[in-house]
């Protein structure tokens, strides 16, 4: 793996050196300036804002147009991008923000924390997807000066958790354009963002592609590099891995193209295909069971289903280098909060597989089969497609019989979370940097009917529940890991949700480009750095 | 003026057939897993039930059934298609950015397999059962057989990854913003494989008519009594077969025009085409209500207004038929 | 015995008929050469045909054989074809038969719904029928079938307007024969020939239809169809192209042989065409 390591060699110049000009100690080339960075863009979202919207698919283009308070630099820690400094008054109620002076939107007005406090109140505790959740004990922001933001929280509100969300939740947009105009989500702006960042927004025809320039008035000094990003959209991934190869895609982000064609441009040298700077995506392929079904709420079931999969043999040849077996609902590239033990594991194992199921009083009937169950595939992602057809394969093997039951996007959601008209479902879980953004929701009781990506398999567990709860308020660094650590591990006895192969995001990228994947979400980064050479 | 009358007495005859299709497809969309908030989260890859509950009070799914259909037919008669949930436009500015590439498509596509299904079958009903005859027919039976979108796969094998000389998708090239006569050569380049894989199996069923047609009026005593006159051959063809076999071919346009339009929504796929096909796909995926219906009346519209147009032309090549009629 | 001669008096009807009976003889051997699940784990991913003697035709990107789907594959499609072709014929002489027989208004309702349905494109109707109603096999050949009537409701309807006043028609009439028995049990087997034939053509179509939905991901991912393949062949066809190759010209023979045999059958029930 040729690339992985040159990818690797990357990384560890980059934090070596400034931040700046992490090549410098690489290769000695001056960056240049100009010409123009083509993306693969797959997935159309509905609109561009990412204060309204927390998704890839957005931060993909928003991301480089706006910009939020904090990022993360490098090491993944955070680091001020809109505010310069933050503070945490010792109770954890108040979180105070000094914001960037001289910084002005692409339109001219200066950007101040009245931006700040109407994205805040109006747009994340309002709107955005999991910001409602993080934001819900907000009750103001208070602006004494210009350059001032002070959050004001009902309950405690660890500093750590604000600021590991606000690289995804974080982002702001410009108050004058959005106040009095009416209802927020309908407003043009959503399709032609205005922002702070290094890339100005030019033109988005639908279907077809969306166009940006360079910001010449960019607060960071020499920066942006590029004149142009341009997205294409491609919906088919066998034609993006074409365009690539032809020249007219520099970089697709985000795992867009098959598994096939990204180890095969994975061994050519004109591009580079690694998972490097994609680590703050991080996500498990999951399996969800309902307990509705007598069996499955039976957990000799579950774990002989989990013994019944060769993870290992599926990651070898379905998956390539580019997975590995996850070892619970925090992964491993969460350094802040993975734990030293993640309770067990169950390892492939057919006939304990079996044992467990006859121990369970499901001895096989008439043509060997035991029982059979609804497995709900998400329709995202070939490597769902490939791992319900291997759990299929797998199950058969013990006597489970396995109907896929095939369905888009809005039928998935609806059925497993809304209906609850499913036995198995499997998908993705994708981690947010901390575990109360996006992972305990999974596994929390009390989850309104409907929720999509939380608890709806009909199990309550009340220690769970507790460690939960107390992690979420938990102000001290230390303890807060603990926690999710007997989290993780009551998850994994348990096993309402299994989760055996972990997952980031695959980048393809052209060999060109410079300054590229040096931070855990890159992709979603702003660019302000990135250029190509000759 | 008497083509608008008749044009406008035609529509008016169609309204209560459109009616049907609207109140059909919205009842039967009603009965879908999952909504267009559903279908927002999912592409969103996350979100809490407040955001779902507010996301559907404001795409009005909170309101009844029939208060839904009231409100669409009710925006109808005022002529507005309503708004688009994903595109965050109204439907009808979404459907006229899509509209050109799908009717360039069918367009380039019926002409090509008109005129070439019209030469070859005439070439095969020429040289009936000789090697011509039996090398055309035996390729038309294979294009008609083949799944059209197999072909555009293969052909992108062939043509895009292997020779490397044509576009393997996309509209146009985005990345050089061309002008003029070089846009539209490049658009041209990029039309030709999706030309051939919708136009393929039609030209297959024209060749086929052309040639039977041919065959039939080759017999007919005016040909004979034309050829015994010593008229030369060509002209024998041109003026009198070619008159009488268009008929049935002209009718068939008439009645695939609906077909092809569905086998547009495949082809745009392979070929990554930003037409109304894949903006049909998209839309049932994502369970966008208005923009569907807005496509299925804009398609049905399409649908009727080639049927007119077939009339007319069938009036003027048979002057037998009136088209009051 | 004259039509039979007639038959095998055409080259193509000939080689139709062959053709067809390889598929038939393909889908009725499916489970004695390939007893396994064909959509079990066979062997690693991507092998490529010829390369391993245990998988003539090579795996695809699930690891499952290819030349054992070929072969179930047959019997879905067929099962597809046929069933939905029924579904399809069947709903079209209903429809068309009372249009024709009854005339006047209860000929133009059922007029307006066949043009309703002619004038929304067909693949639009299937795609939103089994979203609707969810991809199993079962809706997935309804749905085919319930797109693809109107032509056959056409078709019989001018039967019917051209029969309803020929004299044995009357004269059953005049016997007192109730409309139902008149319609399906006098007039339709006169009428039966050319929609019969043009089952053939249905066929095809029900065959192709399927083979588009599996390539968008639509259809039944629990049995094994040839559409399921190419789609599936899809992700990997830059360089594993033979997945999406192999099934795609089982589709072709098979909607090949289908349409000669139908083309086959209508030249020898209508001689004086085929004499030319």
């Amino acid at each position: 793996m040729d690339m992985t390591r040159r990818a690797a060699l990357m990384t560890s110049a980059a934090i070596a050196s400034s931040v700046l000009f992490p090549m410098r100690s690489f290769g000695q080339e001056t960056p240049r300036k100009g010409g123009v960075f083509t993306v693969h863009y797959g997935a159309e979202q509905r609109q561009l804002n990412p204060s309204l919207q927390a998704s890839t698919g957005v931060y993909i283009i928003g991301g480089k147009i706006q910009e939020q308070l904090v990022d993360l630099d490098a090491k993944g820690q955070p680091v001020g991008v809109l505010a310069e400094s933050w503070e945490a008054a010792p109770d954890g109620k108040t979180i105070t923000f000094k914001l960037r002076p001289g910084v002005t939107w692409h339109d001219g007005k200066p950007f101040t924390s009245a931006d700040v406090q109407f994205t805040a109140m109006e747009m994340w505790k309002k709107i955005l997807n999991y910001g409602t959740t993080l934001q819900l004990f907000l009750t103001a922001v208070d602006t004494p000066d210009p350059l001032t933001a002070v959050f004001r929280y009902e309950r405690p509100m660890p500093l750590n958790l604000l600021l590991r969300a606000l690289p995804d939740l974080g982002y702001v947009s410009p108050r004058h354009l959005y106040e009095g105009k009416g209802d927020i989500r309908q407003n043009p702006v959503n399709l032609a963002p205005v922002g702070t960042g290094p890339f100005k927004f030019v033109q988005y025809e639908r279907g077809q592609h969306v166009i940006a320039e360079r910001n010449p008035n960019y607060w960071r000094a020499n920066a942006p590099y590029l004149d142009r990003i341009v997205w294409r959209v491609v919906t088919d991934r066998a034609a993006a891995a074409a365009q690539m190869e032809a020249g007219q895609i520099h970089y697709s982000p985000f795992s867009g193209l098959t598994i096939s064609d990204s180890a095969r441009l994975g061994k050519d040298p004109r591009f580079i295909v690694s998972t490097k700077g994609n680590e703050g995506n991080a996500r498990t392929n999951t399996i969800e069971f309902n307990f509705r079904r007598k069996e499955l709420a039976d957990i000799r079931v579950r774990r002989a289903i989990a013994h019944a999969l060769d993870i290992p043999f599926f990651i070898e040849n379905f998956l390539g280098d580019f997975a590995k077996r996850g070892t619970g609902p925090v992964p491993s590239v969460s350094t802040d909060f993975y734990p030293a033990d993640n309770g067990p594991q169950y390892p492939f194992d057919k006939k304990l597989a079996a044992k467990l199921l006859d121990e369970a009083g499901f001895k096989p009937g008439a043509g060997g089969t035991r029982f059979s169950l609804r497995l709900l595939p998400a329709p995202w992602g070939e490597d769902i497609s490939l791992f319900s057809t291997f759990i299929q394969q797998s199950l058969a093997d013990v006597g489970i019989k396995i109907e896929i039951v095939r369905t888009d996007g809005g039928g998935y959601l609806k059925q497993v979370y809304d209906d609850h008209a499913f036995d198995l479902a499997t998908g993705w879980h994708q981690y947010r940097n901390d575990p109360a953004v996006s992972t305990t929701v999974w596994y929390r009781s009390g989850q309104p009917k409907g929720a999509p990506w939380t608890n709806q398999w009909d199990w309550t567990d009340p220690t769970i529940d507790k460690i939960i709860d107390d992690a979420a308020t938990e102000v001290d660094v230390a303890k807060r890991k603990a926690l999710y650590g007997d989290f993780v591990r009551r998850a994994n006895t348990e096993l309402p949700i299994w989760t055996p192969i972990e997952q980031i995001f695959l980048t393809a990228i052209s060999a060109k480009a410079r300054n590229h994947s040096n931070t855990p979400r890159w992709g979603s980064s702003s660019w302000h750095d990135l250029w190509l050479a000759e | 003026m008497r083509v608008l009358t008749l044009a406008g007495r035609r529509l008016a005859a169609s309204i209560p057939t459109l009616i049907l299709i609207l109140i059909g497809v919205f009842l039967l969309l009603q009965l879908a897993p999952g909504d267009t908030v559903d279908a927002m989260m999912a592409q969103m890859g996350g979100g809490d039930a407040a955001t779902a509950k507010q996301l559907r009070e404001f795409y009005g799914l909170d309101l009844s059934v029939w208060a839904q259909l009231g409100n669409y037919l009710w925006r109808l008669v005022r002529l507005d298609l309503g708004f688009s949930a994903i595109y965050g436009k109204p439907v009808a500015t979404v459907i006229a950015e899509r509209l050109p590439a799908t009717i360039l498509l069918m367009t380039a596509s019926l002409s090509f397999a008109f005129f070439f299904g019209l030469i070859l079958g005439v070439v095969a009903a020429r040289g009936v059962n000789k090697w011509p005859d039996t090398l055309i027919s035996t390729l038309g039976l294979l294009f008609y057989a083949m799944p059209t979108f197999w072909f555009g796969l293969m052909a992108i094998v062939v043509f895009s990854i292997y020779l490397q000389w044509l576009p393997a998708g996309g509209f146009e090239d985005i990345t050089v913003s061309y002008t003029g006569l070089r846009r539209t050569l490049d658009i041209a380049l990029h039309l030709v494989l999706p030309t051939l894989t919708l136009g393929l199996f039609y030209m297959a069923i024209y060749l086929r008519i052309m040639r039977g047609s041919m065959l039939e009026v080759l017999n007919l005593d005016f040909v004979r009594t034309a050829r015994s006159k010593g008229m030369d051959e060509t002209r024998v063809v041109v003026r009198h077969v070619l008159r009488n076999a268009l008929l049935p071919m002209v009718t068939l346009i008439g009645l695939q025009a609906g077909t092809m339009l569905g086998g547009s929504v495949v082809v745009e796929s392979v070929f990554s085409l930003p037409g109304l096909g894949r903006l049909a796909y998209e839309s049932v995926i994502q369970r966008d209500l208005n923009t569907l219906l807005g496509i299925i009346f804009v398609s049905a519209l399409l649908v009727i207004t080639i049927n007119f147009i077939v009339d007319l032309l069938y009036a003027r090549l048979d002057p037998r038929i009136t088209t009051g009629s | 015995m004259d039509l039979v001669k007639l038959y095998f008096r055409s080259p193509p009807a000939v080689i139709g008929l062959v053709l067809l009976i390889l598929v038939l003889a393909m889908a009725a051997s499916a489970d004695i050469l390939y007893p396994r699940d064909p959509l079990a784990l066979a062997g690693r991913p991507l092998i490529w045909p010829f390369s391993n003697p245990r998988f003539l035709l090579g795996t695809d990107n699930s690891g499952r054989d290819i030349a054992a789907q070929i072969f179930h594959g047959a019997r879905i499609s067929l099962l597809i074809g046929g069933v939905a072709t029924v579904i399809s014929i069947m709903i079209g002489i209903t429809v068309g038969a009372f249009a024709g027989y009854y005339g006047s208004w209860v000929d133009t309702a059922l007029m307006r719904v066949t043009e309703a349905f002619q004038t929304l494109p067909n693949f639009l109707l299937l795609l939103v029928l089994v979203a609707v109603f969810g991809s199993t096999i079962t809706t997935v050949t309804v749905a085919i079938g319930i797109v693809s009537w109107p032509a056959s409701a056409r078709l019989t309807r001018a039967e019917f307007l051209s029969l309803r006043n020929r004299e044995f028609v009357q004269a059953g009439r005049t016997l007192g024969l109730k409309d139902i028995r008149l319609i399906f049990g006098e007039i339709l087997p006169n009428a039966l020939p050319p929609v019969i034939v043009y089952a053939s053509v249905v066929m095809a179509i029900a065959i192709l239809l399927e083979s588009a939905l599996a390539f968008l991901k639509l259809s039944d991912p629990n049995v094994a169809s040839w559409g399921n393949l190419i789609g599936a062949g899809r992700d990997v066809l830059r360089v594993q192209w033979y997945v999406s190759a192999i099934p795609g010209i089982a589709i072709l023979v098979t909607v090949l042989a289908v349409s000669l045999v139908g083309q086959g059958l209508n030249d020898a029930l209508n001689p004086r065409l085929k004499s030319r």
